[in-house]
This record gives C-alpha cells, structure tokens and sequence, in this order.
C-alpha cells in the first residue's frame, strides 16, 4: 500500500510540476478570445517565416548535433582508450563550456572578436572584421553551441568504451589492426549511445534561446519568447514551440525503442576487469597536441577573453557586490531542486525499471517531452497554473522556480539512476524481502546505498544544470529572488562590458567547483 | 552501525525539510511584510537597480523588483502586470516609456496617484488624472558616423535617396522606435505615416534588433546613421566611439524632436501602498534626475533647473515634438497590425 503511495505521489509531483503547466499551455493556445480555434497553429504553416524560423532551427541544431558528434567521438576515444598524456586535465577543461550558462560562451567568444578583444593583440583588423561579421548569425550560434554541447558526445564515448567486453576487442586485435577493430568492433558496439548523445545535442539546441538570441539568428525559441515577453501572446507562443516539441519527442522516442533492441551489446563489466588501451606510438605528441590546440582555441582562448577584460580587482569588486544574494540565492535553489530531483528521480527510476505503476510508461516518456520542449514554454505554463490567490504562496516563493526546475530536469536524475539500477541484481532485493523486510526498508537500506554514486551523480548533474539555468528562472523569477545566470542576462542590456565579463568569470568559478567534486567522484571511480 | 546510519539519514531528511520550509516561509513574509515594495522595472537594470539601492537605503523600505531584458524588448514586465492584473504582484511600475503606461490605465491595473513632486514637471509629461507620471527623459536622436560628410539633420533624410542603403533603424515592432512611429502617425495623418513608412522599405533602411544595435553598427562604420535613443548615443560617445549625435529636426518649421520621458505608476490593488508612494514620490524628486543624467543612460532631467553633464541640452534648449501620450498610446495599438505586415511578420 505504501509502495503504491510514495510511487504515485511522486509521479503526481511531475504531473503537477510539468504537465499541469503544459497542458493549461496547450489549452490556451486553443483558444481564441474565448472560442476554440486552430489559427494559432494554422497561423504557424500558413507563414512563410515560421517555415523559415524552423527550417532555422533544425538547421541550426543539424549542424551542432553533425560538429559535435565528430568532433566528441574521436576525443572521446582519445581520451577514453588512448595511451594520451594529461587525458584526465583535458577532459575536464573541454567539459567546461557545458557547465556555464550557454550565452556566457557566446559572451566570451565576443569578447575575443570585439575591438578591444584579446584576440587583436594576434589577428590583424581586418581577419578580425571578417570573423565578427560571420559571428552574428549562424555561424556563431553552430560555433559556440558546438563548443557547449561538444562534452555530451565526448563524455558518453568515454563512459560507453568501458562497458565494450575487452574480450571482444583482444579476438579482434589478434587478426587486425586498432583503427579496424574500432571501427568493425567497438563504434558498433558503443553506437545506440552515439545515437543518443547526437540526438540529446539535437533537442537541447532546438530548445536554446540564449544564445540564438544574442546571436541574432531567428530560431522558433525565440520567437516563442519574443511572443511572450514582447506581445504575451500565449496561445502564439506555445503553438510555435509545439513543433520543436513534437520532433524532438519523436526523436528520442525512436531512439529509446532503437536502444532498447540493441541493450545486448553494451553489458556492465565487472569491476576489476582490465580494459585495453590503444597505444598511440609515435603519433602520441602530435595528437596531444592536437587535442591541446582545440581545448586552447574552443576553451581557453574565450575564457582568457573574460578573464583579460575583467582584468581589474575594482572590476571583481563589484562583481561580487553586484552578484552577492543572487549567487546565493542560485546555489540554494539548484541545491533545493537536486535534493528533490535525485528523490523523485529515484522514485521514478524504480517505478519504471520495476514497472510498478500502470502509467511508468507515461512517466519516462513525460519527463522526456518536459526535457524536450523549450524551458521558456514550461516557465510561461508555469504562471498561467500558479497566478492566481490561492496558489499565492507558490507563485511569490520560490516554489515556483523549483517547480519549473523539477519538471525540466528530472529526466536528468531518473534516467542516471536508471542506469544504475539496471546493474543491481534483483536478487539483492528479493533476499530482503524473503528476510521480512518491507518495502521502504528495502528502499532505504538496499537499493539507495546501491545506488549512492549514481544517486550523487544524479545530483551533482542536477544540480549543475540548476545551477546554469536561464530559460525557466528568467520568466518565472518572484520579485527580487532572481538567479546569478538571470542577474547577468537583464544586466548586459546596456552593462558595461568589463563589468559583465567579471559576473561571467564569477559564474564560471562558481559552477567548476561544484563540478570539479563530480569529475573527482567519476575519475576516482 | 547500520542504526546510527538510518537515525543520521532520517535526520538529515527532517533537516532539510525544516530548512526548505523554513526558508520558504521567509521568502513569502518578506514580501507580505509593510516595509517593503515590490517594483516592475523596463528600465535598462544597470542604471534603475542603483536608483532603488538609494532609496532603500535612504527609507530602510526594502525593493524587490523584476526587471526586463534586452531580449524582452521593454515590455516584457508590463505585459506580466497584464497577466497579474487578478492578482497584481507589483506595487510600482518603473516604464521606460508613456505609453505603455498609458496602455496600463486603459486596462484599470495602474491607480491614479499624484505627487507633490511632480508640481514642477510639465503638464505634457503627466496623465491628467495623475495615472502616470513622466521623468528623466531620452530624446529619440540621429547618430551619425564622424566619417559622413555632410550629416543628416532630419528623420526625414531616412527616405531621402542621398542615403539609400546607409541608414538603420530598430524593429519598429518594439520599444521606443513603435512609440516613435506611433507619435507620428499621430501628427502626420495616417495616410502621410504609411507613406512615409513604406518610403522607409524603398530606401532600403535596413532593420536591427534593437536601438544599441543599431547605434552599434553607425559606430562600426556598416551604416552611416540611425534613429536611436539619445542614451544610446550619449554612450558610445562616452565609450569613445566616432559617432555623433544630432537632435533632429530643429529648424523653425521643424518637426521637433521625440521626448520620451520614464514614467512611474502605482498599481492598483498595490499590497504596499505606503512604500509605494515613498517610492513614487522618490522617483520623481531632482535629485533622481540628477543621478539619472550622469549615469550612462545620460537621461534630460525635466525638473527646471537640475544640473546635466555637457553631452546633454537641457529640455528648454530642445525643439519638443509636440504630441498627445494619450493619443499615441491607441495610435500605437490601432498601428500593429500595419507594423507586423510593415515588418514582413504577417
């Protein structure tokens, strides 16, 4: 009875915190002064800017998704399985940029470019010039969101190659070479999670708004935030994220069915077992090199940029001042919202590994769709929902930013202890059970220390993408409790730019320590 | 050991549900309490956020404010005042603009209030039945590129051939360029406005995204001039760029030039109605004016007699567009349409 219970109300809580929001979306995007209607989604094929606006935005993500996954795969094999010096130091640093808030990259490539960037001191005018006038468009938002979204790919291969059965790699290397056994052996192996890291990329980029935003390139989320914060025209606004929505739901459905056919190949190893790494040889220093460039020129180079125009203590000074209660109020809330989420996502992870409750289907593919639509759609679902006297008390606290947070982001924390306890043998459980203990026991004193790391990693991931979100905060945000990233956003409308550099810096710094705690749990694992 | 295991986990748990109640509770007082205002804000947050520092220190009456962003177009708070109107948040609205504060009365959220400091501020900047109140104004300028020889001198050079293709404005959909070409209609007739606007498309004026943009890329050298907000020239001229500023149309049979005044309005339904007229009344003293004309926004006081920074004409040194806020508001409604097909967006 009270197993039924706590796994309900904790699928009641995503319904509550995201799907209540959406459909009141949806259903006011049906109406038109108080009669049913279609035309906000007539309106969408009927123009010819929204085709443009989406043929934008698939673009857009396309060409993140192509870049990312060819870039991250081969680092992630070079950092995963290769013999390459520093590989834990490089990893960490090209990790960097998907720990910051998006548009803090876009801010920092700027910075390079502008007239008084650090780049002048290398590039002449001219090459400058040229670079700046392709930055705002396209080619910029594909050149930093590829640089944001590069660590998914390149994460997911290094995990990925540790689940590849060596004995399946030494058969083959006993009759070829190491670029043929990756290619006929491991890719295959480790390509449903390639397929996934592309399409993750895919969705969050069809999803971003901060970045095509500051970049001037027209896409379908902003648009959908224009609608809002500009003509608040609900019905509009959630009828253009609609599509978006629908594709990016298709394709990660079709890509969990696709996982789930190839599950076999890619089995847990048991711990211990020796994993086979590529001896690089002589090509060793020059693809070091190599790899040390690209963090150097996608990484380092911007965040030197930030750094070299907020280079003044008075700059840092006020900064601070400046920062004070939103970076705390940040780093509660992102705490506030991972405790919560690694809770439900562990709630939610054994409702459908167990399939407990008729609707667990419905549950994973919720939390899919709320990860798949644009966070600005949930924020402007969360005030229609909340703004009224009676939910008071949730839409001037901060309950209202940790709904929003629990809703977008608990596909995160259910899904990475998803995948833990897949590995935990059900015998462990039922032993419990068959020595009388009761659910919540076996809950609390089998399966969640089983699951510590993954449940930490959970909440440490969490708690980063918490920590760096802007879409939900900037709409939702009660009077005087917004959030650093929300802080820097309304401030760069006319704030001085060494001053906004130093906020950034602030950010940065803030997000790499609790994000160099993670990278210490996994590495040391 | 497995007990002081699960008494330390049931623990930690109470605590952190005590410590998230505890903390929401807070939350929620602070902004029932008296001693506090809650603030909307259009204007930019780097230049409003210390204005509302001072007063908090000056009358220990906290300010919690929402402000817009850039992306938002300046009205992204007004229009959450709209949505709030049931159940109204805010006491005070700080608009960067009259219009849309007129746009509020029209829709009975704002509640009339009239200060005793605005005796000294012109009629023309004030609603009638003290709805709103203007203060610290932009002056809608040319900026124009110190490399252009002979400059502009009237918003009617946009249509002229001579500088076809090298002239930019912002969106008309949004901001102060919407109020601007609203304000014209006005004064010219629907008729002339329309034309004049499509003589705008025929001259090939390019379209930014936003006033700092615009005065961005004059600065740049990529256009030769633009119609933008005199803070977003005051600025690039303070950050040494080779721009100019030219307030348009000054000639004695001139149009004038567009005054676009910050206005403060009370809420109605206000939860701290006290607060918020200390803050009403703070917002509109010479002192406010002064601050505002030497920050950054370099904002033309319209008390007589506060002291400006030399970049800036006192208002009695201005040739005033000569128009009706109120008129301009419904102008501004009744011209969206026109301006969404004007924009390609329809």
């Amino acid at each position: 009875m009270i197993k039924r219970l706590i796994l309900w109300a904790a699928a009641l809580v995503l319904f509550i915190s995201g799907v209540l929001p959406v459909l009141s979306m949806f259903y006011s995007s049906l109406l038109l002064d108080g009669h049913f209607s279609f035309s906000n989604y007539l309106h969408i094929f009927s123009s010819e800017r929204e085709w443009i606006l989406l043929k934008n935005s698939l673009t857009l993500a396309f060409l993140v998704s192509l870049i990312s996954l060819f870039l991250g795969v081969p680092l992630g094999l070079l950092l995963g399985k290769a013999d390459i010096p520093f590989k834990r130091q490089l990893s960490l640093i090209l990790c960097i940029p998907i720990l910051i808030p998006p548009y803090i990259m876009a801010v920092s490539v700027d910075n390079c470019l502008g007239q008084e960037g650090i780049l002048r001191l290398f590039l002449p005018g001219w090459v400058l010039r040229s670079l700046s006038d392709h930055y705002f468009g396209l080619g910029g938002s594909v050149f930093v969101l590829s640089t944001v979204y590069l660590p998914i790919p390149m994460l997911l291969t290094i995990c990925l190659l540790k689940n590849v059965n060596p004995s399946l790699e030494e058969a083959a290397r006993l009759c070829a070479k190491w670029p043929l056994v990756l290619k006929e052996i491991t890719l295959p192996i480790i390509r449903p999670g390639l397929t996934l890291s592309a399409l993750l990329v895919f969705v969050l980029c069809l999803g971003e708004f901060s970045v095509p935003s500051y970049l001037r390139y027209q896409v379908f989320s902003v648009e959908s935030f224009t609608q809002f914060s500009a003509v608040y025209d609900f019905g509009s606004a959630t009828a253009q994220s609609m599509p978006l929505a629908v594709i990016a739901l298709l394709l990660l459905v079709a890509e969990s069915r696709y996982s789930r056919k190839n599950l076999f190949l890619s089995t847990p190893l048991v711990s211990g077992t020796k994993r086979l790494e590529i001896a690089l040889g002589k090509s060793r220093p020059y693809l070091f090199i190599l790899v040390s460039c690209l963090a150097f020129l996608i990484v380092i180079v911007p965040l030197l940029s930030l750094f070299y125009s907020s280079l003044d203590l008075s700059i840092y000074e006020e900064a601070i001042k400046v920062a004070g209660d939103a970076l705390l109020r940040s780093f509660f809330y992102a705490f506030l919202g991972a405790s919560l989420l690694a809770v439900l996502g562990f709630l939610s992870a054994y409702t459908i590994k167990n399939r407990q409750i008729w609707c667990w289907r419905l549950v994973d593919m919720t939390s899919l769709f709320l990860f798949a639509i644009p966070g600005t759609v949930l924020g402007i679902g969360l005030i229609a929902t909340w703004n009224n006297p009676w939910t008071q008390f949730v839409y001037s606290s901060l309950l209202i930013i940790v709904l929003g947070y629990l809703a977008r982001y608990h596909v995160l924390s259910s899904r990475i202890i998803l995948s833990q306890l897949h590995l935990i043998s059900p015998s462990m459980e039922e032993a419990a059970q068959l020595a009388g203990a009761g659910w919540l026991s076996r809950m609390v004193f089998i399966l969640a220390p089983l699951s510590k790391r993954a449940i930490m990693a959970a909440w440490l991931c969490v708690f980063l993408f918490c920590l760096r979100d802007t879409d939900i905060s900037l709409i939702v945000y009660p009077p005087g409790c917004e959030t650093l990233p929300v802080r820097i956003f309304t401030l760069m409308a006319n704030g001085s730019p060494g001053l906004i550099s130093g906020l950034c810096m602030l950010m940065v710094v803030s997000v790499l320590v609790p994000a160099s705690i993670l990278w210490h749990l996994r590495w040391r694992r | 050991m497995l007990a002081t295991k699960n008494v330390r986990l049931v623990l930690g748990v109470l605590f952190f549900a005590l410590f998230s109640a505890g903390l929401i509770s807070c939350t929620n007082k602070g902004q029932d309490s008296e001693n506090t205002v809650v603030v909307y804000v259009s204007e930019d947050q780097v230049f409003s956020e210390p204005i509302l520092k001072d007063f908090e220190r000056q009358t220990g009456i906290k300010v919690k404010a929402v402000y817009d962003t850039e992306e938002a177009k300046s009205t992204g708070v007004m229009n959450r005042l709209i949505a709030e109107k049931d159940n109204p948040q805010a006491d005070v609205y700080w608009a960067n603009e009259p219009i849309r504060a007129q746009v509020l009365k029209e829709k009975d959220i704002s509640a009339p209030y009239v200060s005793k400091n605005a005796e000294t501020i012109p009629d023309v900047f004030k609603d009638r039945e003290g709805y709103w109140t203007g203060f610290s104004a932009r002056a809608r300028v040319l900026i124009v590129n110190r490399e252009v020889k002979s400059e502009p001198k009237s918003i009617f050079d946009l249509a002229s051939p001579k500088w076809r293709g090298r002239a930019v404005i912002a969106n008309p959909l949004f901001g102060t360029t919407t109020s601007h070409i609203a304000a014209l209609f006005t004064v010219f007739g629907d008729e002339r406005a329309r034309a004049f606007m499509d003589s705008l498309k025929g001259n090939e004026v390019a379209i930014s995204t936003s006033n700092g943009e615009s005065a961005d890329l004059v600065a740049s050298g990529r256009y030769a001039f633009s119609l933008v907000d005199s803070d977003d020239a005051v600025n690039r001229i303070r950050q040494g760029r080779p721009v100019k500023m030219v307030y348009p149309d000054q000639g004695e049979r001139g149009l004038g030039c567009f005054i676009v005044p910050n206005v403060v309005v009370m809420i109605k339904g206000a939860r701290h109605p006290e607060a918020a007229r200390r803050l009403i009344d703070y917002l509109l003293s010479p002192q406010v004016e002064r601050k505002l004309a030497f920050a950054d926004c370099a904002q033309i006081p319209l008390h007589k007699g506060v002291e400006i920074p030399p970049e800036l004409k006192p208002l009695d040194r201005i040739k005033v567009m000569k128009v009706d806020y109120e008129k301009v508001a419904k102008k501004m409604l009744e011209i969206q349409p026109f301006l969404r097909k004007w924009a390609g967006l329809k």
